[in-house]
């Protein structure tokens, strides 16, 4: 009996091992790259941060939470860094999303010209968001910036936009969001289109307003797509770094820091790495825990609501 | 030159068996018809001998050379898929061609070959066609093209016929029974339809829950049913089963429910003694009824119509009796039957099937 | 009949047609018309400021003088072309690079159920959230260790790393829209599992694959963190030199606005030829 059942094993083995090498050799190269370039980096950074490392005087010696106890402390980090951190999040997605939901809607009709101003609208997906800080930093600047232009035409005073803390943060939103919501307005497109025709016949034999289809309809069957898009904006937008290195440099004096540039402030310019590294850390910690608590929140909400 | 022999064949996946200690011997040349409702195991069991899933446990062997743990490729099969596969970016002629260059054959022979093929199916004005701009029929003849072009062992049809509209399938299931008397190849054919089952097969595999319930030739199949989930998916309309209590009478058995009362004599069913005092269940097609009263051997019941069918050719009856409705199949269209007529139904005693009522089991 | 029309008209409706006749068309009109201004204005000035000659560039809303010598003086320097030829084969690279590691990994989630697929996905979906700052910093040093610190390779294989986890879930989203089948078919038709996927599921992919390849191209090339950080002299990147010109020259507008629009260049280029595609793959 038993010699019957050895060479069936055997098929057995090589069957599945055929198919697992096949697996393994198909993720092998991703595998192999985030090792190096990512987990690697993590975990150096994980370790520079229990350390003395400074970059001009590397002694890099255990000093335990040292650094994470300073983090945890510093009052900017507390009162600036984090709620600007998740007011810039919180304020940038809900805006882009509002606004690529009405570019999606006025592009998902019919009109003469709505090739010319949906090109118009994507034109913001191509301009790197260096070119587009900078230009926003041009447009508002103090003395020769178009925007005070303007307004001076119109008799208003002219305002330090970046020299303020509030007026240099609606900024940088403004330029996110400009930058943002053709990415909305794409993908939500995209949906709107390949939504079935059914409902919206239906409604209408119903004779729903327009107001109601959109509410009670269009919301609805749109929402799956809304939620992934929210999560995914939500984790780039709290690791933001360029359009605010570019704009305000997290000024004026640190008011308007995020947590990559807190980060990157306290490793490259403060020199010190090992402190830097405990902050990107806890920002790495903080957002994994959002993310998954944003995405199983947002996943029950649809759920419910469906 | 192949036959396909399936000896012990378990598959799992996980704590979910999805075919069951299946053992199965396909001669050469024969083509097997696998039917069952969806999820019994049947496209399982097809994918196995493709090579498309692993065996969990037992052999399988093509043309006596057996086959586990190798390559669908190297099989030796074809295989004609439900919503066909052909490959999108490739013309008709280039589908038709991908299996020869991949066994490296010379291309003048792999030219004879496709147009060969294309000339069978009469689909040569199409070869330089796209599969997107093809209709339903068509690229289900380039599917079959596919398939006889590399004069494999085997062909597996996975319900090839599913996808297309009712009229055009009839028409398929006979050019595919045509194809077979011209390229005679051991077939296995899965499918959920009973009548593709009955038309196509040499024989049908009836399964259901991953468990092979019954193997015959159509005929067998229907006249004797081993039990009653085969008696009840082979025929349409399907059969009417109503459960009845046995009791032991001079000269045979009385089976009796609210509204039916027969008799039938010990000859018939000799196995019905053991269930003296328990319940069994009656099966009658709907085609072996008649209307009118009970002659020799037959037993008859009685009923009011409740709705009618007119088909054209012949009216198909629902009739209450007792608590149940049982159809009447092949009542004479110019009849009229209101509802509430009450009527008397006639079966002949042959055309009886008795099924134990907690099992299933055919009792004969 | 009116108060039964009035009754059924959409409640938006009515109140535009009593603003005035057509007062819903001209709302559209307005609206989006003033939408296109303000997604192109920005752009618009950046041409604008980059056809100014250098005293005039103050005032860019006043006098008429334009002139294209901030483009001569640009492209004069040697470091703004090397950054141009830098930025332009970095982004080719990472985008064939990430889109031949991305398919395999994305297909594997497609197609594969069991444990190996449930820890990659979960993989991804996890260092898929981690913050570029928390990488990007010892990935300074990581690459220096490795000695491929401003090199190609040295800011390649990070961007490599970045679209990983992204686009393995994207390219899942495509192979999951392709029917594994017409690969079955393949197997049976005398392929090997890599025969089936290179020669039927990735030419099905296509579309997704050009999709994403704009994208990628267009994102690499954009890109600013991980170039300012991980390269140095002998790899300028043309971000970088952008964002460098306001930073140590100061007041330079006119030649940053040249530079920029420089960039923006052939980004608009893959866009206008692009575009089709995306939208043709995004909608699959």
């Amino acid at each position: 009996m038993a010699g019957v059942a050895n060479p069936m094993a055997g098929f057995r083995l090589v069957a599945v091992d055929e198919k697992k090498r096949f697996m393994l050799a198909l993720i092998a190269p991703a595998v192999l790259v985030l090792v190096f370039f990512q987990i690697l980096p993590i975990l150096t950074g994980a370790n520079a941060s229990f350390r003395d490392w400074h970059l001009n005087d590397p002694k890099k010696t255990w000093i335990g939470l040292t650094n994470y106890a300073y983090v945890v402390r510093d009052r900017e980090f507390l009162n600036v860094v984090l709620p600007n951190t998740f007011g810039f999040l919180a304020a940038s997605v809900a805006a882009s999303l509002i606004a690529g939901l009405m570019l999606a809607l006025l592009l998902n009709r019919q009109f003469p010209g709505r090739w010319l101003v949906q090109t118009i609208v994507l034109l913001p997906l191509m301009v790197a968001p260096v070119i587009a800080a900078i230009m926003i930093r041009w447009m508002f600047n103090d003395q020769f910036g178009i925007v005070n232009v303007i307004l001076e035409a119109f008799g208003i005073a002219p305002i330090a936009w970046l020299t303020q803390k509030w007026t240099a943060f609606f900024a940088i939103l403004l330029t996110d969001v400009w930058l943002w919501t053709p990415w909305f307005a794409l993908l939500l497109l995209a949906a709107l289109q390949s939504l079935p025709p059914e409902p919206f016949e239906a409604a209408q034999i119903d004779a729903a307003s327009a107001w109601r289809t959109f509410r009670y309809i269009t919301l609805p069957m749109l929402r799956p797509v809304i939620v992934v898009c929210v999560v995914i904006r939500a984790i780039d937008a709290f690791r933001t770094f360029d359009i605010v290195w570019t704009i305000s440099g997290g000024g004026p004096a640190r008011a308007t820091e995020v947590f990559s540039i807190y980060a990157y402030v306290e490793a490259f310019q403060f020199l010190n790495f090992g402190r830097g590294s405990a902050a990107a850390v806890l920002g790495a910690i903080i957002i994994v825990v959002f993310a998954m608590a944003l995405y199983r929140l947002l996943n029950r909400w649809v759920e419910v609501s469906r | 030159m192949a036959e396909v022999i399936l000896t012990n064949v378990r598959k799992t996946y996980g704590a979910v068996v999805a075919v069951e200690d299946l053992s199965l011997s396909i001669a050469d040349h024969e083509f097997v018809v696998f039917v069952g409702p969806s999820g019994c195991g049947k496209s399982t069991t097809l994918r196995m001998i493709a090579g498309l899933e692993d065996t969990t446990r037992g052999t399988i062997s093509i043309g006596s050379r057996v086959v586990n743990g190798l390559q669908p490729k190297d099989r030796d099969i074809a295989m004609v898929f439900q919503n066909y596969a052909l490959y999108q970016h490739m013309s008709v002629y280039d589908n038709l061609a991908f299996g020869l260059r991949n066994r490296r054959v010379p291309a003048a022979q792999i030219d004879a070959a496709v147009r060969h093929a294309a000339r069978t199916l009469s689909i040569e004005t199409l070869l330089e066609r796209r599969p997107r701009q093809l209709s339903g029929g068509q690229q289900q003849r380039v599917a079959l093209g596919r398939c006889i072009v590399r004069n494999p062992k085997v062909f597996l049809f996975d319900e090839p016929l599913s996808n297309l509209d009712a009229q055009l399938r009839g028409q398929m299931r006979l050019e595919i029974k045509e194809l077979r008397q011209r390229v005679p190849t051991t077939s296995v054919f899965v499918t959920h339809d009973q009548v593709e089952a009955m038309t196509l097969g040499d024989r049908i595999v009836v399964m259901k829950d991953g468990l092979m319930q019954q193997v015959g030739s159509p005929l067998e199949l229907y006249r004797r049913p081993v039990n009653r989930f085969v008696a009840s998916f082979i025929g349409s309309p399907a059969m009417n089963f109503f459960d009845v209590h046995v009791t032991a009478v001079p000269m045979g058995f009385r089976l009796s429910a609210d509204g039916i009362d027969l008799e039938l004599p010990q000859r018939r069913f000799a196995g019905l003694g053991a269930h003296a005092g328990r319940a069994v269940t009656i099966g009658v097609r709907p085609q072996h009824l008649r209307l009118g009263c009970t002659q020799v051997d037959q037993v008859g019941l009685s009923g009011q119509v409740m709705v009618t069918e007119q088909l054209g050719d012949e009216q198909v009856l629902a009739v209450r009796v007792g608590a149940g409705d049982i159809r009447v199949a092949g009542i004479d269209p110019e009849l009229s039957l209101p509802t509430g007529t009450r009527i008397n139904v006639a079966v002949p005693m042959d055309n009886l099937h008795l099924f134990d009522a907690a099992s299933g089991v055919a009792i004969r | 009949m009116s108060t039964i029309e009035a009754i059924q008209a959409p409640r938006s409706r009515y109140f535009f047609e009593a603003l005035a006749p057509g007062g819903r068309r001209a709302f559209f009109l307005l609206g989006t018309v003033a939408t296109c201004l303000l997604f192109a204005f920005p752009v618009f000035w950046l041409v604008l400021t980059s056809l100014r000659p250098g005293y005039a560039v103050y005032y860019v809303h006043r006098g008429s003088d334009f002139t294209l010598d901030n483009f001569r003086e640009v492209l004069s320097q040697e470091i703004v072309l090397k950054a141009l030829w830098n930025s332009f084969a970095i982004a080719t690279l990472a985008t064939v690079l990430s889109l031949g590691v991305t398919a395999t990994s994305g297909y594997m989630l497609s197609r594969f159920r069991g444990t190996i697929p449930t820890a990659w996905f979960g993989a991804i979906y996890v260092f898929r959230c981690v913050p570029y700052v928390s990488w990007v910093l010892p990935l300074y040093f990581v690459t220096r260790a490795m000695g491929i610190f401003d090199t190609y390779w040295g800011l390649l294989l990070p961007h490599v790393a970045v679209h990983i986890c992204f686009f393995s879930w994207i390219m899942k989203g495509f192979f999951d829209g392709i029917d594994p089948s017409m690969e079955y078919a393949a197997m049976i038709d005398g392929c090997s599992r890599w025969g089936a996927f290179l020669r039927v599921a990735l030419p099905a992919a296509v579309p997704g694959l050009t999709a994403l390849a704009v994208l990628c191209w267009l994102y690499t090339w954009n890109e600013f963190l991980f170039a300012l950080i991980l390269t140095a002299q002998n790899t300028p990147i043309l971000t970088v030199v952008m964002a460098q010109f306001v930073h140590e020259l100061g007041m330079e507008w006119h030649l940053m606005s040249a530079t920029a629009v420089l960039a923006l260049g052939p980004a608009l280029i893959v866009t206008i030829f692009g575009q089709k595609y995306v939208i043709r793959g995004l909608k699959i």
